[in-house]
């Protein structure tokens, strides 16, 4: 297991700048400086506010991660940086550093798919999980079924069609005046809320694979103003609560319509959405259920972080492959 | 003393190696958003014609702005990452001392131009001296018509370097004893000089505190969509 390439991965695709190093598939450090609070003011994410934290943060957390892993830079076998999707002002910074640290160090460079990063997260805990799997996606940013059927051979099943899970999280907080970032806040308030309270419609658009978040919007909006004006809303836990199983619904019953519709018996998830206690729960009684393997990593490998770029790279490195120096970011790079 | 010196604050990116003060290897690309790939290559080449390795570099000089946001930050993330790896010290300068330093003018008072975008200018003024130039004032960010009105209300003789072509041409317009003049871009050459005079008077920032300087706050336009026009419902 000694000989196993050590690498260094770096994330900067958004609001988190995360470096890690990562030994075959066991991370020995995993650290990240996160802007969660230069951007709630704004309630969202501000690419020109992330690129800034970005380059502030980038050397001394480089340090820091391989400090952690007890590593000196020379030991480096490869070094793995997150090339797209992402925002590009966000991407430039880490792919830069990364880059010019490879050619510095005379070490491969690896330039990493963000989502297939998501795809190695699962690894990291779990030596049992590995194609063919159905993997779920969803952040703020992102909301896919990916059908892993090997390593390097990923087919994207099905996607949002119009907002990201985490943004339908973010935008319905903000509403009803939770906080930033939206997901954790409407976790913490549907906290002995009644997840039946309210029944929210579920967008179930006639693709089987796909999601839509903007009609809850619309309906969360329309019933919290009627009801707030004739002063019978039902308490925040409850309607959190029955918010938060709305959009779990959702991403359960399409994930759960890949699974049955590809006949793969195992299935992880990727993305903060994936933090969602609720969400966890309903995957993990479904897949019970069903007798599926669910191999959901830990909330700090669901959440973008540096050990899945690593681990990414890694793979990558095994395959002998090389980005070239030349190479740039790609902030709409699509997987697969 | 080895430099390496990396210059991508405006569409010009270029980077050089230097002995001292002698110019050994250089590169230049224009290309706004080719930051990004022209950097390691660049440097690899170089390195390779001038037969030295990345352990042989004692300083990493880079311009930190003003200029483009992207550009300050690739070319920072490269020197960084490249001081870091072999233990080199950091050089920050300045693209208006970079361009002004290049002004071919020996008695007019020098204005440096960076294009900010967006209608923004930085400038600054400078006093050739043997040798080099000295700021004789404070970096502004300022509109074209300011600008106008800055060389207007100035007695002496200036010549204009820079990025003036990125402002209209009525800035100029009837204005006495202006003159126009090159370079258009900071490039590394200059970079070399300036961060050679830093560091021989061991006047080096701790690598966290070399930070870009962008002298505008973040633009915060957040698309708050649907919700940003009603009130929140308590
Ligand atoms: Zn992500």
């Amino acid at each position: 297991m000694t000989d196993a390439p050590a690498v260094l991965g770096i994330e900067t695709s958004c609001d988190e700048t995360a470096v890690a190093v990562v030994r075959g598939y066991r991370v020995l450090s995993n650290v990240l400086a996160s802007q969660v609070d230069a951007h709630a003011r704004f309630g969202g994410v501000v690419p020109e506010v992330a690129a800034r934290a970005h380059v502030e943060a980038i050397r001394a957390l480089t340090h820091r991660a391989l400090a952690e892993a007890g590593m000196h830079q020379m030991d480096l076998d490869a070094i793995a940086a997150t090339r797209g999707p992402g925002l590009a002002g966000a991407l430039m910074v880490g792919f830069s550093y990364g880059k010019a640290l490879a050619w510095a160090l005379d070490t491969p460079f690896l330039g990493i798919d963000h989502m297939e990063g998501h795809l190695f997260a699962p690894r990291l805990d779990d030596p049992e999980y590995g194609p063919p799997a159905i993997v779920l996606l969803a952040s703020g940013g992102h909301s896919q079924i990916v059908h892993l059927k090997d390593w390097g051979e990923y087919e994207t099943l099905g996607s949002t069609i119009d907002d990201a899970a985490g943004e339908a999280f973010d935008k319905l907080a903000r509403f009803l005046g939770l906080g930033y970032p939206g997901g954790p806040a409407i976790d913490r308030e549907s906290e002995g809320g009644d997840p039946d309270a309210v029944r929210f419609p579920r967008a179930l658009p006639d693709r089987p694979f796909d999601f839509s978040f903007s009609g809850l919007k619309t309906s969360v909006v329309t019933y919290v103003r009627k009801h707030h004006a004739a002063g019978t809303l039902p308490p925040i836990p409850d309607l959190a609560a029955s918010i938060q199983e709305a959009i779990a619904d959702v991403l359960v019953a399409k994930t759960f319509n890949a699974v049955e519709e590809t006949g793969v018996r195992a299935l992880a998830g990727g993305g903060g959405v994936l933090a969602n206690r609720r969400l966890r729960a309903r995957l993990a009684e479904e897949a019970d259920r069903r007798g599926v393997a669910l191999h959901l990593p830990s909330v700090a490998m669901c959440t973008d972080n540096g050990a899945m770029v690593a681990a990414a790279g890694v793979y990558r490195l095994g395959l002998g492959e090389r980005t070239a120096p030349s190479a740039d970011i790609d902030s709409s790079l699509r997987l697969g | 003393m080895r430099i390496v010196a990396i210059e991508s604050a405006t569409p010009a990116a270029s980077v050089a190696l230097a002995e001292g003060r002698e110019v050994v290897g250089s590169s230049q690309r224009v290309d706004r958003r080719g930051h990004v790939a022209f950097l390691v290559p660049a440097l690899e080449f170089l390195f390779d014609q001038a037969g030295w390795s990345p352990g042989d570099v004692d300083v990493v000089a880079v311009d930190v702005g003003p200029g483009l946001f992207g550009g300050i930050r690739a070319g920072l993330s490269t020197a960084q990452a490249l001081a870091g790896a072999v233990g080199a010290r950091l050089a920050p300068v300045s693209s208006l001392d970079a361009v002004a330093l290049r002004a071919a003018t020996a008695h007019r008072k020098i204005w440096a131009v960076v294009d900010a975008r967006r209608g923004e200018y930085a400038v600054a003024p400078y006093q050739p001296v043997p040798g080099g130039v000295v700021r004789e004032g404070g970096v502004e960010l300022v509109s074209a018509e300011a600008f106008r009105a800055i060389l207007a209300s100035d007695r002496r003789d200036g010549l204009v370097v820079g990025d003036w072509e990125a402002l209209p041409e009525s800035v100029f317009r009837g204005l006495h004893g202006i003159k126009t003049g090159r370079p258009r871009y900071p490039a590394a050459d200059a970079v070399v000089d300036l961060a050679l005079a830093r560091a021989e008077r061991d006047d080096l920032p701790h690598p966290d505190e070399v930070r870009p300087r962008y002298l505008r706050e973040p633009d915060v336009r957040i698309n708050w969509t649907d919700f940003r026009r009603e009130e929140p419902w308590r």
